[in-house]
């Protein structure tokens, strides 16, 4: 059974692109939300192995998103990537202190996520 | 006098018991006492006195015969009858003529003396007792002439002076000697004791003249004398050099002299003597083995010296005093030749003294005198002459020439009282002296301290004025510190060993929420409570401030908190620095800064790098992801992933460069490097011109625009503004629905402005937003305006471009029924001022 993947991102570019890339590069199954509310809801319903969250979003950012996974009995233990396009040293340090597996800067090399990705999956 | 002696020549010769009548008796002795007291000169009472006796006696002469102090005697006054007997008046007898014998008896006896030559008999009789004769005790017995034979030399005496009845009595001065009355008669003649009685009760009368003559003589002396010392002391009491020589000359007057000398002796080893001279002086010839004393002055020869050591004598009143008379007293050699050239024959030397100090000598000088004597006889028994003059009493005239006169006791004692004037005066005149000197050397330390007190008072002025130049600089350094520190928008204050505010400037005042003198001397750590960074409260010693003081270490310390006194807080940034005296550290300077507005502007600068970084690397990540794949080969470029990766990279890279378009653009039109060009546009072709260019895209978005032009000159730049209105009316068009109308008006404002509004009917604006949406980023939802092609940016945009023509952008909005963009731009004022209406009205 393939591994589930729910991408959380407002820009609906950056999601398709991102989506086709995980697709093309490994054996995942990938769900998308374009807002924070939407990736909860998703997370809930779906119960994905992975979620990459978008941290700038409109609403509901990413960090509040993590949050309310975190919250979540049912989503608290689906590991996040952060995806950030905030790629000062004094930001990526906040986010690396939250409880989430990596942060990945923005813009990342479609191939490199695909490894991340996959060594997530190798960690579990 | 005269005819009484007229009458003397009338005698009533040899008639005696007529004439010894006790009747003339009291005549005589009347006339005589009257004669006497009439006339106080000796002379003329000695010349009546021979008048009368020869008178009452009748003899042929009468003479006064005066001792004189060698016992020699001359005849002073004489009576003569008819020139019986030869005038003997002015000759001098030696003294052997009567012999001291006889002399003594006159004295002590008082005996008077008849001689008859005839008879060769002398009677004698005393006046007082004679011890000899036993007989002879009472004064009857006394009177009593007794005779007996005369001795032959005395009868051969008196022959050859041709008398032949002589009666001598003496006459008394006081317990001396005097002299003797004595008549002679050319005929033997008996006296009788009446007559002896009444020649000598003539001889006493005569006694007491001569007492009084002495005493007026002596009461002349004396006024003349009191009339030099009076005259000398004159010229000595006003104490000038030239009145001491004045003083000199009278002295020597008064003394008889020829010349003197005054020689003041000097007062120090560097003094010279003082000598005042008048008349003839001793020239003191240098001795030819020391002609170093060739200078000197008689008063300093040593030989002049010795010689007054032995001849000085010393008066109990006063001063020592030595007299030389240089025929009799020898000088010594050296001074005797000093004194040979001159007429100088006697010399008086007084030494002047004061309080037993040696003020000099005062020597006084006489000239010899010529003497001349009439004798009787020569006084020399054993010269041959006598014998013929023994007979004949012819006279003859000795002379003696340049003969050294002799100094006598009152000439002496008035010598001594001169002297002492001088010595009083000389040694007023060397006080006076000293005195001036002391003066002067007074006023020179007067007039040297006083220069001192000068030099010290200008000194002194410039070191005030140095000091006021000092006080007003540290004044006006101390005000414009006080400026400074007033004036500076920092907070400043400065702390004492003990953290005390020693002072602090009115900006930290103020900053800290208190007065500046709520703070003096307060601790500041506890005034402020430092937090660090992280909020923590931090003690005293823990303070940097603390450090600096203890160290004097400077600290620059940043993003600590202190507490206002309404207890909020505000975050700082501060230096404290040592003060430091004479290299000890005496307290800390502390300048601070609130950084809150600082850490706002800080904390939107990091947000603003923030969104502008997700701005941009959003749509990279869409393109390196797209590409990335593309580029691989792990994808099929003909499958419809591929196509719509192609078609997600190429809008992504449309997108990032409109973006940087507009962040360029938004921060050149802000920072002002992109320049308005303004000129006269219409409002209309403008509105037009914008319009026109988004027609296709509100005819694809089914969505009508509604222009209602204002016919008006604008001072703008025209392009700018088309790209302001094209914004807000493609805005518009974005947020309104299909087949609503977004509306372009344009209506002039009273204050010269045109307020243009682009009215949509879309679905309005949050309130909340509506104060930020101008700002950059800031879309109400930012997927929005990525929807829809747009950058966060364009308001912004449009503000700055406004703001840059001095007018307002605003918006109003009611959610769900649509928004309205206002903005304002300025009327061409110029063509108003011209007279035209900026108005178009032909249109």
């Amino acid at each position: 059974m393939s591994k589930r993947i729910l991408i959380i991102d407002d820009d609906d570019d950056v999601r398709e692109a991102t989506q086709i890339c995980l697709e093309v590069t490994g054996d995942w199954e990938i769900f998308t939300a374009s807002s924070g509310r939407e990736g909860l809801i998703e997370a809930i319903a779906k119960q994905p192995d992975l979620i990459l969250l978008d941290v700038m979003m409109p609403v509901m950012d990413g960090i509040e998103t993590f949050s309310e996974l975190q919250a979540n009995v049912i989503t608290q233990s689906i590991p996040v990537i952060l995806l950030t396009a905030k790629a000062q040293p004094a930001e990526i340090q906040q986010f690396t202190q939250l409880q989430v597996l990596d942060v990945i800067t923005k813009p990342y090399d479609p191939f490199s996520l695909s490894d991340r990705v996959a060594q997530a999956f190798f960690a579990d | 006098m005269s005819n009484r002696k007229l009458n003397f020549e009338q005698p009533e010769h040899h008639s005696d018991t007529n004439r010894q009548t006790s009747d003339s008796l009291e005549m005589l002795l009347h006339r005589m006492t009257n004669r006497i007291r009439q006339s106080l000169e000796l002379s003329v009472i000695l010349a009546g006195v021979t008048d009368e006796v020869r008178f009452f006696l009748g003899t042929d002469r009468v003479k006064v015969y005066q001792f004189e102090p060698n016992a020699s005697g001359e005849v002073v006054a004489e009576s003569i009858y008819q020139n019986n007997l030869p005038s003997l008046l002015g000759q001098h007898f030696p003294a052997e003529d009567i012999p001291i014998e006889i002399r003594q008896l006159y004295l002590t006896k008082r005996k008077r003396t008849i001689v008859d030559v005839a008879a060769k008999l002398i009677g004698m009789s005393s006046l007082t007792n004679d011890c000899d004769n036993a007989s002879s005790n009472s004064k009857d017995e006394d009177e009593q002439i007794q005779f007996r034979t005369v001795d032959p030399c005395h009868v051969e005496y008196l022959r050859a002076m041709g008398v032949r009845s002589s009666l001598v009595v003496p006459i008394m001065d006081e317990d001396r000697l005097w002299g003797l009355l004595v008549s002679h008669h050319s005929t033997p003649r008996v006296v009788t004791p009446r007559e002896l009685e009444v020649v000598q009760l003539v001889a006493d009368q005569t006694s007491i003249a001569i007492a009084q003559s002495n005493l007026l003589e002596s009461t002349r002396i004396q006024a003349q004398q009191e009339a030099s010392i009076n005259r000398v002391g004159r010229f000595l009491h006003s104490m000038t050099q030239m009145q001491l020589k004045q003083a000199l000359r009278q002295t020597i007057a008064a003394l008889q002299g020829s010349g003197g000398r005054v020689y003041i002796t000097p007062q120090n080893i560097v003094d010279q003597a003082q000598l005042y001279l008048s008349g003839e002086q001793p020239v003191l010839l240098p001795a030819i083995e020391n002609r170093a004393s060739a200078n000197i002055q008689i008063e300093e020869h040593p030989d002049w010296q010795t010689w007054l050591d032995h001849a000085m004598q010393t008066n109990h009143k006063i001063q020592s005093w030595a007299i030389a008379q240089l025929d009799t007293n020898s000088l010594p050699l050296s001074l005797d030749q000093a004194f040979k050239p001159t007429e100088i024959k006697s010399i008086l030397t007084i030494r002047l003294e004061y309080r037993q100090k040696i003020l000099g000598y005062l020597t006084i000088f006489r000239q010899g005198i010529d003497l001349e004597t009439v004798w009787a006889k020569r006084p020399d028994s054993s010269d041959s002459r006598n014998q013929y003059t023994l007979r004949s009493f012819e006279t003859w005239y000795e002379l003696q020439l340049n003969k050294a006169r002799q100094w006598i006791e009152r000439e002496i004692e008035l010598a001594q009282i001169l002297g002492n004037h001088f010595a009083i005066a000389i040694y007023q005149y060397q006080l006076y002296q000293q005195v001036n000197t002391l003066n002067a050397s007074l006023e020179q330390r007067v007039t040297e301290r006083t220069a001192q007190l000068e030099q010290t008072n200008q000194k002194l002025v410039r070191e005030i004025s140095d000091r006021l130049k000092t006080r007003a600089d540290l004044e006006r350094l101390s005000h414009q510190h006080e400026l400074i520190l007033n004036s500076a928008g920092e907070g400043i204050y400065g702390l004492d060993l003990a953290g005390k505010i020693t002072f602090i400037n009115p900006a930290a005042a103020e900053m800290l929420g208190y007065d500046v003198a709520q703070l003096q001397n307060q601790p500041m750590h506890k005034i402020v409570n430092h937090f660090n960074v992280e909020g923590i409260a931090y003690s005293w010693s823990e303070n940097p401030i603390y450090q600096t003081i203890k160290t004097g270490k400077i600290q620059y310390i940043t993003n600590e908190i202190f507490d206002r006194q309404d207890m909020s807080n505000f975050s700082v940034e501060y230096v404290s620095t040592p003060i430091l005296e004479q290299e000890q550290i005496v307290g800390a300077v502390v300048i601070f800064k609130d950084i809150t507005e600082r850490q706002i502007i800080d904390r939107m600068k990091d947000e603003f790098v923030s969104v502008v970084s997700h701005e941009l690397r959003t749509p990279l990540t869409s393109i390196r992801s797209a590409v990335g794949m593309l580029s691989s080969g792990r994808i099929d470029p003909q499958s419809s992933k591929s196509q719509r990766l192609l078609e997600i990279a190429f809008n992504n890279s449309n997108r990032l460069v409109r973006l940087i378009n507009d962040i360029l653009d938004l921060e050149r039109i802000k920072s002002g490097k992109v320049t308005m060009i303004k000129s006269s546009c219409n409002a209309a072709d403008v509105m037009e011109d914008a319009v026109e260019s988004l027609q296709s895209i509100a005819e694809k978005a089914d969505i009508a625009i509604e222009v209602i032009p204002l016919e008006i000159n604008l001072w703008i730049d025209r392009d700018r503004i088309i790209q302001t209105l094209t914004n807000l009316l493609s805005n518009a068009i974005k947020f309104s629905s299909s087949y609503t109308i977004v509306t372009l008006s344009a209506s002039l404002q009273d204050n010269n402005v045109v307020e243009f509004q682009v009215k949509d009917r879309g679905r309005g604006i949050p309130t909340e937003h509506l104060e930020t949406i101008f700002d950059r980023f800031q879309q109400v939802d930012a997927s929005d305006s990525r929807d829809r092609g747009g950058t966060g940016l364009g308001l912004a945009i449009c503000r700055s471009i406004v703001q840059q023509h001095g007018g307002q952008i605003w918006v109003e909005s009611i959610l769900d029924q649509g928004s309205s963009f206002y903005f304002t731009l300025p009327v061409d004022i110029q063509l108003r001022a011209n007279g035209r209406s900026p108005i178009r009205k032909d249109e």
